[in-house]
């Protein structure tokens, strides 16, 4: 049976779906205020009783996993409860009391700069700083003109259809623990070191995953409340969040500001860049932020080569659930940074949109001098992609905006992969786990083809940390790299193992043996590739669209399976449209959530769908299965080009995502 | 309170606390989980059950209120019209993570048998209860013009 079959047929194995006798349910006491005093708490078990951290990084202003003394951010774990079931866990909510003093909060990156400081420890409310590239003098340059924009990319919920949860199960001196995860490996380090276990006492099952996006690939108080309860209670526990828990407390994506300064000559060449980039970190130290960060400063020249450069990154601190990661984490807002300043740029110089990318894009790989290696020339797939797209009459006639962009994937350090042969059926494992992508496709055509049998005797299962103890996850647009390329490696491997023992490989004696192989594939660096989005639209005077189309130009490499790629594409580009139009979490003066629900955070229904044009090349890449990444590329290549097209309708600059329909509808 | 109700054509008959949700009736009580909770708002159908026939949220009804009434799920195998509907997610690659999946097709047999010739923009709006997070929505879209050519014998009629 297929995923496509058992998901269909409701026969999916989801967290909330596991029962297992004895099981509590836990719920949480959660801070109604953005940043208060604890003054006392009774009932429930509370940080008295666990004491521990969830981030893997070291260092000063951790999150405990339930609050000690002070809360800061609405929604932040103060106690827990547990009952036979989840409405008796919700009505023992009401069984602990806790005695706050309410203090005053940071709602926003502006009012952290005008506030004082939410710690004592700080002269200001910024956590920590980073420095790239080398900081120049404006003297040092040649230059004619100089622009400079400030860009908000306001927070965004990730939003799975199924939110997070975990069931933990302590039973024989073994903690068993299930979780929709990105990478399964890392959760069960994540609770070693949190619980200070032994590694052999944690079993991590991985189960089917309702939609990760980013925030399955992390790690969360809850997890460590739900194992450490298990074991205290010697009973499974479940905890599975609420949609209002999620935008409340779940890590939040985006919040970044940047304020950005591009130096060029007449010609649209540019020649410097300088520059400050804000996180909306939250109030504590997560492993997330120096990667979501860390890929906005790193990545933000792009496709274009510029000479010099320098950026100041900053983690600011609010009173907001801490900074998570969502689909792309960095990489779409260092490239709507730098395409909405490419436009800027272009208008002050009344140079096509077109032209001014020309004119930076290099016919050669090259490093920028903030350490991003581009390993494939930029100008000749740009100049490809607006031939393909027929760029000089379309933007005669249409609202046209674009975007060059790369996609830098996270293939180091490889991954691995495990095929068991038993009984006549090949069952695969992957080191980075499914999270409903539909990987299940791949994996089939790739084996039937290295081992010469038919796909129905291939199967992908969901592995444990035992069956499989070795791992990286999926993540950063690199998941059919790396597992495409470990599963030829690994059939290469059966297939010598085979002829080792037997004289030759035949699929009749792979069938009719049992075989047990896994495999690492070792691959050293991020490998990147270069894409085009480009955007037609047309609004009415209400702000409603009449048309939206959505051209993407993608180097897939190699093209593993086409649906998964018009899946992953259709999916990424409504997302990024949401970004564009109406996703956020909105805040009160006090750090208030005042979204309330899924529909008001802006996840886009049917009726927003646009039309498409999808073109995909195929220059292979380095990798053994020679394909190229992409679940991240629609979100790092659409926003800007929809705020570009739009931006000429409204003949108003857009430099706040999401623009909302009343800015809209101001601006016609 | 005792709960009765012919669930996919089988009865059932439960003790359950006044306030139980149909959802959590389906799901915990009866133990098919193929119907799905994904929010507590009533926004993203992935709860979506018929109930005489109708579209309904279960997440929004009480099992009280379904007391003597007639559910279908997706687990249903003796339902053809069902059958199609998911060959056709199938077929179609209408899913990715397959949570939303659920409440999809219920709410797509429903809008089949509502109307026989469904243009695009008519299957777009009837879905406007049912969120996906993963697609984008044109795989379903196809899913279900698809579907409709198997249960109605027709091509959707574009715009
Ligand atoms: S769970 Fe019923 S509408 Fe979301
Ligand atoms: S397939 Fe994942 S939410 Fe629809």
């Amino acid at each position: 049976m297929t995923y496509l079959d058992r998901f269909a047929n409701g026969k999916g194995r989801y967290l909330d779906d596991i029962k297992l006798d004895n099981m509590l349910y836990m719920s949480l006491v959660r801070s109604p205020y953005a940043r208060a005093k604890i003054k006392s708490v009774e009932g429930g078990m509370t940080s008295r009783d666990l004491k521990a951290y969830y981030a893997v990084v070291e260092g000063d202003h951790r999150e405990p996993v339930l609050a000690i003394d002070e809360v800061n951010y609405q929604g932040q774990a103060v106690a827990a409860v547990f009952g036979k079931n989840r409405y008796e866990a919700e009505d023992l909510l009401s069984t602990v009391n806790v005695d706050y003093e309410p203090l005053e909060a940071i709602h926003s990156i502006d009012d952290a700069k005008k506030k004082a400081p939410i710690y004592a420890d700080r002269k200001d409310n910024i956590l920590s700083t980073e420095d790239v590239g080398v900081k120049f003098n404006e003297s040092d340059i040649d230059y004619d003109i100089k622009v400079t924009d400030t860009i908000l990319l306001d927070r965004v919920s990730a939003n799975p259809m199924e939110t997070r949860g975990i069931v933990a199960d302590y039973r024989d001196g073994i903690l068993n623990v299930y979780l929709p995860s990105q990478s399964i490996v890392r959760s069960k380090s994540g609770i070693v070191k949190s619980l200070g276990l032994p590694p052999e006492k944690v079993r991590v099952f991985l189960i089917d995953n309702g939609g990760a996006f980013g925030v399955k690939a992390l790690f969360y108080p809850e997890y460590i409340i739900a194992c450490y309860a298990s074991m205290k209670y010697g009973k499974p526990v479940k905890w599975q969040e609420t949609r209002t828990e999620h935008l409340q407390a779940c890590h939040a994506g985006r919040g970044v500001e940047g304020t950005l300064t591009l130096y060029a000559k007449k010609d649209g060449t540019v020649t410097g860049l300088d520059g400050e980039v804000l996180l909306d970190n939250g109030p504590y130290l997560v492993d997330a932020a120096a990667v979501d960060l860390g890929n906005v400063i790193h990545e933000v020249t792009g496709p274009y080569h510029i000479e010099k450069a320098h950026l100041t990154g900053k983690y600011v601190l609010t009173n907001k659930a801490p900074n998570g990661y969502y689909r792309g984490a960095g990489k779409p807002e260092a490239s709507i940074l730098m395409e909405r300043m490419m436009d800027l740029l272009a208008d002050k110089l009344n140079m096509d949109i077109a032209d001014i990318r020309l004119k930076n894009a290099l016919e050669t790989p090259f490093k920028s001098p903030l350490g991003l290696e581009m390993r494939y020339p930029t100008k000749p797939f740009l100049e490809d992609a607006l031939k393909y797209f027929n760029y000089r009459e379309l933007s005669k006639k249409e609202h046209v905006g674009i975007s060059l962009f790369i996609l830098d994937e996270d293939t180091a350090p490889g991954e691995s992969a495990r095929i068991i042969v038993k009984d006549g059926k090949v069952h695969t494992y992957l080191g980075g786990n499914v999270s409903g992508q539909g990987h299940e496709m791949f994996v089939k055509s790739i084996l039937s083809d290295e081992l010469d049998i038919e796909q129905d005797s291939i199967s992908l299962e969901l592995q444990d940390t035992e069956t499989l103890s070795t791992g990286v996850g999926t993540w950063g647009s690199k998941s059919a790299m790396t597992h495409g390329s470990v599963l030829m490696q690994a059939a290469e491997e059966l297939k010598k193992q085979i002829e080792e023992k037997y004289g030759k490989y035949s699929p009749e004696i792979l069938l009719s043996h049992d075989f047990d192989q896994t495999s690492f594939y070792k691959f050293d660096y991020n490998d990147n590739q270069v894409n085009f989005n480009i955007v037609t639209s047309r609004i009415n005077e209400m702000g409603d669209f009449e048309e939206l189309k959505i051209g993407a130009y993608y180097d897939l490499g190699k093209v593993l399976n086409m649906a998964n790629v018009l899946g992953q594409t259709e999916g990424g580009a409504l997302q990024a449209i949401g970004e564009v139009l109406s996703e956020t979490l909105r805040y009160s003066e006090e750090g208030q959530l005042m979204t309330t629900s899924i529909t008001d955070s802006g996840v886009l229904t049917a009726d927003h769908t646009p039309e498409f044009d999808i073109k995909i090349v195929e220059n292979p890449s380095v990798m053994k299965d020679r394909a190229k990444g992409l679940g991240e590329s629609p979100m790092i290549g659409i926003p800007e080009g929809l705020a570009r097209s739009l931006e000429t309708q409204i003949h108003k600059r857009i430099n706040t995502m999401p623009i909302t329909r009343e800015f809209l509808f101001d601006s016609l | 309170m005792m709960v009765t109700v012919k669930i996919n054509g089988k009865e059932y008959s439960k003790d359950v606390e006044p306030r139980t949700l149909l959802a959590t009736f389906i799901r915990d009580d009866i133990g098919l989980t193929g119907t799905h909770i994904g929010c507590d708002t009533t926004n993203c159908g992935a709860c979506t059950v018929l109930m005489d026939g109708r579209a309904v949220k279960s997440c929004t009804v009480l099992a009280a209120q379904a007391d003597g009434h007639e559910l279908e799920t997706i687990e249903n195998e003796a339902d053809k019209e069902l059958s199609m509907v998911k060959e056709s997610f199938i077929e179609e690659n209408g899913l990715q993570c397959g949570f939303c999946t659920p409440g999809m097709i219920m709410t797509s047999l429903y809008m089949l048998r509502k109307n026989k010739n469904p243009s695009e923009d008519y299957i777009k709006n009837s879905l406007a209860g049912n969120l996906c997070r993963c697609t984008g929505y044109v795989s379903i879209i196809n899913s279900i013009k698809n579907a409709n050519e198997k249960i109605n014998g027709k091509k959707a009629v574009v715009k």
